[in-house]
């Protein structure tokens, strides 16, 4: 630092200050960062400040082939990258008029609820670290890899699948592969006594998450805001259920709900919906053998496939909120325009900034952490 | 006697290495496995750090959009010397999945210059970890340079910064006065571009701080 740099800054005249929350944070959920005024630790202003991570999302698919989009789509939520892809295929099969075989449908929610799980798992060890509980964390990112694993086998990568295709997906299931499912939910269930005893009925837990960063219903509603985020607020609004997409209608699950809007009520909505993913999945485990036929339609030589001209529409439940595609094709062969509804960009700008508004300047990590803001999916 | 000092400290300096915790890409969400139980880093040594003046490696996981590229430029100024910049992930050695962005900063050595790539998209935590190790050898060995390199062609990193971030590009460190300080000045240390900078050079008032 050059000594001509040092400037004597005019401090306003009270205890004020401002405060760079991130990009560079330990407290801050990916790339992101909040400007955050204080009085105190009372938080009195918070800007959000974005766009670290955009790479131009919607402008780089118009210039690629509809397939090679599929390899694009996952980076757009790193954390829970399967309902990108299998989202981006149901729209462009909308549009194509293609049908999936049953079986790869049953396949397609497998890889969805296990990505839930998986995505919930590591917010649950996020949440837990921004409340000074590390063990959680600890806990969650390993429990997490419980299912990278299953990921690795199945589809050929831990993280980003890039295993759909429009028209169904890539692979047969590996030889046993549905035992080693079964074994990992029921290690997964049987730990979760274990969850509820260090974290989520922890005292240290229940008391700092209690009351913090309420969201009422109709605020939830005017800004958008979908998924757990929505239903811890007391609204059982679920894609699944409501608008259901692939088998899920053939499915047995419940939309659980909590009434108080708080970061405690959202985490414990996760927590049962951990539950009905596994209880979803052990039903697909279960019906997946009798379940014969093709795993994909066939689409025709996909670097030169043109899709008909049209324009769709296609949503799914990701585990932050809704998900959507809304794909526009001319005719060639690439899209002509995509637009991706993200469920977190409803939730982590404006309604981050409310919340976060009169809160104590600690509680602003875990605000961020309860709502599972994904900041690579605000930015795009 | 200077030898054996210096084998010492790069012994020494190998054996505990803080990584700064920033995550500018995907490739970051790799990193809570390779810090936790599962592949445990702490095991060799390593631990990550949140602040840019104790850390030690630079990891910069993954795609940097400009936005974000200036803030890694003035972390890595921040950070002290001997300093070791890992890129993680095949964004950061040609551009990847991203070449053709508008947003996005396609190789990293342009800016700084970097010790060690990890290629892959993502790289596994096992691949982090091999990079790790193949870091820790190459301290050990006296050969993790990279941090030299910037003192003596400044001119040529601060150009393509320049070129990126406007002619009115500056960071609040002197980084001239520091390659004088360690002895480091060399033919690419001062050029048109230093110049340049020292045209619009200015004292930086807090609000321009936010860059
Ligand atoms: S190489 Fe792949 S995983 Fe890494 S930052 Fe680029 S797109 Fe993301």
């Amino acid at each position: 630092m050059r000594a001509e740099n040092y400037q004597q800054i005019n401090h306003p005249p009270s205890h004020a200050f401002e405060l760079n929350f991130g990009p560079n944070h330990p407290g801050i959920e990916g790339n992101y960062a909040l400007q955050v005024q204080v009085e105190g630790d009372t938080v009195v202003q918070a800007r959000a400040d974005g766009g670290y991570l955009h790479r131009g999302f919607e402008k780089l698919m118009e210039q690629r082939l509809w397939i090679q989009n599929i390899a694009l789509v996952p980076r757009i939520c790193v954390p829970d990258p399967s309902p990108m892809e299998v989202c981006y295929s149901m729209a462009v099969e909308q549009i194509a008029g293609i049908e999936v075989p049953e079986r790869a449908q049953w396949i397609r929610v497998m890889q969805l609820e296990l990505s839930r799980i998986a995505a919930h798992l590591f917010t649950f060890g996020g949440h837990a670290a921004t409340t000074g509980m590390y063990s959680p964390m600890f806990w969650g990112v390993a429990d997490r890899d419980l299912i990278l694993d299953l990921f690795e086998e199945f589809t050929g990568g831990r993280i980003y699948s890039i295993y759909n295709l429009p028209g169904g997906v890539r692979r047969e299931l590996p030889e046993g592969f549905l035992q080693r499912v079964t074994d990992t939910l029921d290690y997964i269930e049987s730990r979760l006594p274990d969850y509820d005893d260090l974290f989520f009925k922890n005292r240290v837990f229940i008391k700092r998450a209690k009351g913090v960063g309420v969201t009422e219903q109709a605020m939830a509603l005017e800004y958008g805001v979908t998924g757990p985020n929505l239903r811890a607020a007391g609204l059982p609004f679920d894609v699944r259920r409501d608008d259901p997409y692939l088998v899920y209608e053939q499915l047995e699950f419940e939309v659980p709900t909590e009434e108080a809007g708080d970061a405690w009520a959202r985490t414990l909505v996760r927590r049962s919906e951990l539950i009905e993913s596994i209880r979803i999945v052990r039903q697909v485990v279960a019906a997946l053998p009798d379940i014969g036929g093709p795993l994909r339609t066939p689409i025709p030589n996909p670097l030169a496939w043109r899709v008909p001209a049209g324009e769709s529409y296609a949503r799914v439940e990701s585990s932050k909120g809704e998900l959507a595609y809304y794909v526009v094709s001319d005719g060639s062969e690439k899209p002509w325009r995509v637009h991706v509804r993200g469920p977190s960009s409803m939730h982590a700008v404006q309604v981050l900034e409310e919340l976060v508004k009169g809160g104590r300047i600690e509680d602003v990590a875990q605000t961020m952490f309860s709502l599972d803001a994904c900041p690579p999916e605000v930015d795009r | 006697m200077s030898r054996v000092f210096d084998e010492l400290t790069n012994f020494a300096r190998a054996r505990s290495l803080f990584i700064l915790h920033y995550c500018t890409g995907c490739g970051a969400i790799e990193l809570p496995p390779v810090m936790t139980s599962r592949f445990d880093m702490e095991r060799l040594g390593v631990s990550p750090m949140v602040t840019p003046r104790q850390a030690d490696i630079l990891l910069v996981t993954g795609y940097v959009s400009i936005k974000t590229l200036k803030r890694v430029m003035l972390t890595y100024e921040q950070m002290g010397s001997p300093k070791y910049v890992i890129g993680i992930c095949s964004c950061t050695v040609n551009g990847g999945m991203y070449w053709q962005s508008y947003a996005t900063a396609k190789r990293l050595d342009e800016y700084m210059p970097v010790d060690l790539y990890i290629a892959g998209c993502m790289p596994r935590p096992e691949a982090v970890i091999s990079g790790l190790r193949e870091l820790m050898k190459k301290i050990e060995q006296g050969e993790a340079n990279s941090w030299k390199e910037y003192y003596r062609n400044y001119d040529y990193y601060l150009g393509n910064q320049q070129h990126l971030f406007g002619d009115q590009w500056q960071t609040p460190v002197d980084v001239i006065g520091e390659a004088e300080h360690y002895g480091l000045v060399g033919d690419g240390t001062r050029g048109e571009h230093t110049a340049l900078l020292e045209q619009v050079q200015h004292p930086l008032k807090p609000l321009e701080m936010r860059l």
